[in-house]
C-alpha cells in the first residue's frame, strides 16, 4: 500500500497510507493528514486515488501546493516524489500494490483527468481571487469592474451635425450618414460611417476607422485608439471633443 | 418561418469552415456552428478529460444555436442573464445564449444549479462519484450580423479578428491570466507568450453558475473578412500569416482550409478550427451567396 510521509526539517511527523479512500490535507482537525501550520489552507489538498493512479489535488490554497519545487494544481504522483505544503514535506512512498488499487464503482462517470502540460485550465471564482490576490502587488486592486462610471459626451466643435453635444450611451456609436449613426452627418459627400466609436466592457471608449481614418489630437489613427477626456477627434470635416463627465 | 425586419441581413456573407484536430492531439475537442441563415457563427474549445471537452463544445454550439434560433422565432423568449445597456437586441440575444450555453455545460459536468451551489467533492464519497463536478468547460466566441452591424460575444481565448482595409485586428481580448497581467501592465507580451500560466483562463462556460459575456458591436462594411478561431491556430501561425491567407485566398472557404493546412505545418499542436466570414455587396433582400453549411466537428 502506497504512503504518504510527513515531514518536518527532516523529522517524520507521521505516515498516511493512500488506499480507496482519499487522504485530504489541510489545518483543520477533520482532515486525514492535519498539518497544524498557519502557512497551510484549512482544506490544503487531497491525495486520491483514480483509476489505479495516485493524483494530488490543490484545493486552490492560498500558498499553494508544490511538487518537486512546481506549483500544481492536479498532477499524478510518482513514488519518490517531494510534495510540500507550506512548510512542511510529503514523501511518497513507493509500493507496487499501486496497479491494484483499480477505480471502483464509477461505472462510466468521466472523471477529471490531471491536465497535462500546456492544456487549459479554468479558474473557478475562489480561484480566480485567490490567484489574484497572489499576484497582485500588496495594496493594489484588482478589481475588473469599474470603480465609477463616467458619462462619455461627444462635444462638436465644427463641421455641421445634426446635435452640438451627443452623450455616448451605446456599445457602438456611428459618425456618418446611416440610418445607423448617432453623428449625424450632413452633406452630400458625407460618408455613410466615417468612424465608429466603441464601448468596451470595462466602459473605456475606442475610436476605429471605418469608410475614413480620423485622427486624435492631430494625429490619425493607426489602429483603435482609447479615448481619453480632452481628446479631440477629426473626421470628414467635423472636428469634436471627447469629455468624460461625473 | 420568421420575417421578421432584424432577422434578415442585408450585407451580403459568404463564409467557410473547418475543423481539424492537428497533429497531436487523439480527439478533436473543437466544434462549430454556421447559421447562414441567422447571419450567425459559432465556435467553442472544450476542456476536460476522456470526451468531456467534446462534449462541453458541442453542447455550447448547439444551445447558443438554439437559443438565437428560437428567439427569431418567438421574440418573447425570456433572457438568460441580464441584458447590457445600450447593446442591440441582437447583442443581448447572442449574450442570453451563452448564458444558456453556460448552464447547459454546468449541468452536463453534474452541477446542480438548481440547489444554489455545486455537487461539491466531499472526502466521504470518493468512489462513489455520481454527482461530484466532471472538470468540463468551454470556451466560446461567435458573431452574428445584422443590418450594417456584427456583434461579437465571447467567453475564453478564442478569437475573433477582422481584416479591413489592409489592417488585421483581433477583435476579442483573451480571457486568459496572462493576457490580463498584460493588460495591466504586469507582464510583457513576450513574458506572456513564454508564461508556464499562458493557459489559465479566467473565464469559461462551465465554470461558474453564471459567465461574464464579453460583447461588442462593430460596423460591417463591404470587403471586411472576419475570422473566428481556437488557440491551436494562433499558437501556430502569427498574425501575419493568417492576414496573409485571407488577402491571397479566392474564397472563405479556401481560406479556412489553408490555415488549417497551414497550422498543421507548422506543428498541429493542438485542435485546429476556424471560421472565415467575407463581408460583400449590400443584396436587395434575404442573403445572396451562402458557402457551404457545414456543422459539428467538421469531418
Amino acid at each position: 500500500m502506497p504512503k504518504l510521509t510527513l515531514k518536518f526539517d527532516n523529522a517524520i511527523l507521521g505516515e498516511v497510507p493512500v488506499g480507496t479512500r482519499e487522504v485530504s490535507i489541510g489545518r483543520s482537525p477533520d482532515n486525514a493528514m492535519v498539518i497544524d501550520n498557519p502557512a497551510v489552507s484549512h482544506y490544503h489538498a487531497r491525495v486520491f486515488n483514480e483509476e489505479g493512479r495516485m493524483m494530488l489535488e490543490d484545493f486552490g490554497s492560498m500558498n499553494g501546493t508544490f511538487v518537486n519545487g512546481q506549483r500544481v494544481k492536479m498532477v499524478m504522483l510518482n513514488p519518490g516524489d517531494c510534495v510540500t505544503v507550506g512548510k512542511h514535506t510529503i514523501v511518497v512512498s513507493d509500493s507496487r500494490e499501486l496497479d491494484g488499487f483499480a477505480a471502483s464503482g464509477n461505472g462510466g462517470a468521466a472523471k477529471p483527468a490531471a491536465p497535462k502540460i500546456n492544456e487549459t485550465v479554468m479558474l473557478d471564482t475562489k480561484e480566480r481571487r485567490e490567484f489574484l490576490q497572489k499576484v497582485a502587488a500588496v495594496g493594489e486592486s484588482v478589481q475588473v469592474a469599474p470603480a465609477r462610471v463616467k458619462v462619455a459626451t461627444l462635444v462638436v466643435r465644427n463641421g455641421k451635425t445634426d446635435r452640438k453635444e451627443y452623450t455616448l450611451t451605446d456599445k457602438l456609436t456611428v459618425v456618418g450618414k446611416s440610418a445607423l449613426a448617432t453623428v449625424k452627418l450632413k452633406g452630400w459627400f458625407a460618408p455613410k460611417a466615417a468612424a465608429q466609436i466603441n464601448r468596451r466592457e470595462d466602459n473605456s471608449y475606442f475610436i476605429g476607422a471605418a469608410d475614413k481614418t480620423p485622427s486624435v489630437n492631430g494625429n490619425a489613427i493607426a489602429h483603435p485608439t482609447k479615448l481619453s477626456s480632452g481628446d479631440v477627434i477629426a473626421v470628414a470635416g467635423i472636428e469634436m471633443e471627447f469629455v468624460l463627465r461625473d | 418561418m420568421s420575417t421578421t425586419a432584424k432577422a434578415m441581413t442585408p450585407v451580403m456573407i459568404e463564409f467557410g469552415a473547418r475543423s481539424d484536430v492537428g497533429r497531436m492531439r487523439e480527439n478533436n475537442e473543437d466544434s462549430f456552428r454556421a447559421a447562414p441563415e441567422l447571419g450567425l457563427f459559432i465556435l467553442s474549445d472544450g476542456m476536460g478529460g476522456l470526451e468531456a471537452g467534446e462534449v462541453a463544445s458541442k453542447l455550447t454550439v448547439e444551445t447558443v444555436f438554439a437559443h438565437c434560433r428560437d428567439a427569431e422565432a418567438s421574440p418573447d423568449l425570456p433572457y438568460e442573464g441580464e441584458q447590457l445597456a445600450g447593446a442591440s437586441e441582437t447583442s443581448n440575444r447572442l449574450a442570453s445564449a451563452i448564458q444558456a450555453a453556460n448552464k447547459v455545460v454546468r449541468a452536463a459536468a453534474g452541477f446542480d444549479d438548481a440547489d444554489g451551489r455545486a455537487a461539491e467533492r466531499d472526502a466521504d464519497t470518493v468512489g462513489t462519484a455520481t454527482s461530484a463536478p466532471k472538470g468540463m468547460g468551454a470556451t466560446v466566441v461567435a458573431v452574428q450580423f445584422f443590418g450594417e452591424r456584427v456583434s461579437v460575444a465571447h467567453v475564453g481565448d478564442s478569437r475573433a479578428y477582422r481584416l479591413r482595409g489592409g489592417e488585421f485586428l483581433q477583435l476579442t481580448e483573451d480571457h486568459s491570466l496572462v493576457a490580463q497581467q498584460v493588460r495591466e501592465g504586469r507582464m510583457t507580451a513576450s513574458e506572456a507568450e513564454a508564461s508556464p500560466l499562458k493557459n489559465v483562463l479566467m473565464r469559461a462556460l462551465g465554470v461558474d453558475a453564471a459567465v461574464e459575456v464579453e460583447v461588442d458591436e462593430e460596423i460591417a462594411i463591404e470587403g471586411d473578412a472576419y475570422v473566428l478561431c481556437s488557440d491551436g491556430l494562433t499558437r501556430e501561425l502569427t498574425d501575419g500569416q493568417i492576414a496573409a491567407v485571407l488577402t491571397e485566398a479566392v474564397n472563405p472557404q479556401n481560406a479556412a482550409d489553408r490555415l488549417i493546412e497551414l497550422a498543421n505545418a507548422a506543428g498541429g499542436g493542438d485542435n485546429i478550427t476556424a471560421i472565415v466570414v467575407r463581408v460583400g455587396a449590400k443584396s436587395g433582400g434575404t442573403l445572396g451567396k451562402i458557402g457551404r453549411w457545414i456543422t459539428g466537428n467538421g469531418n
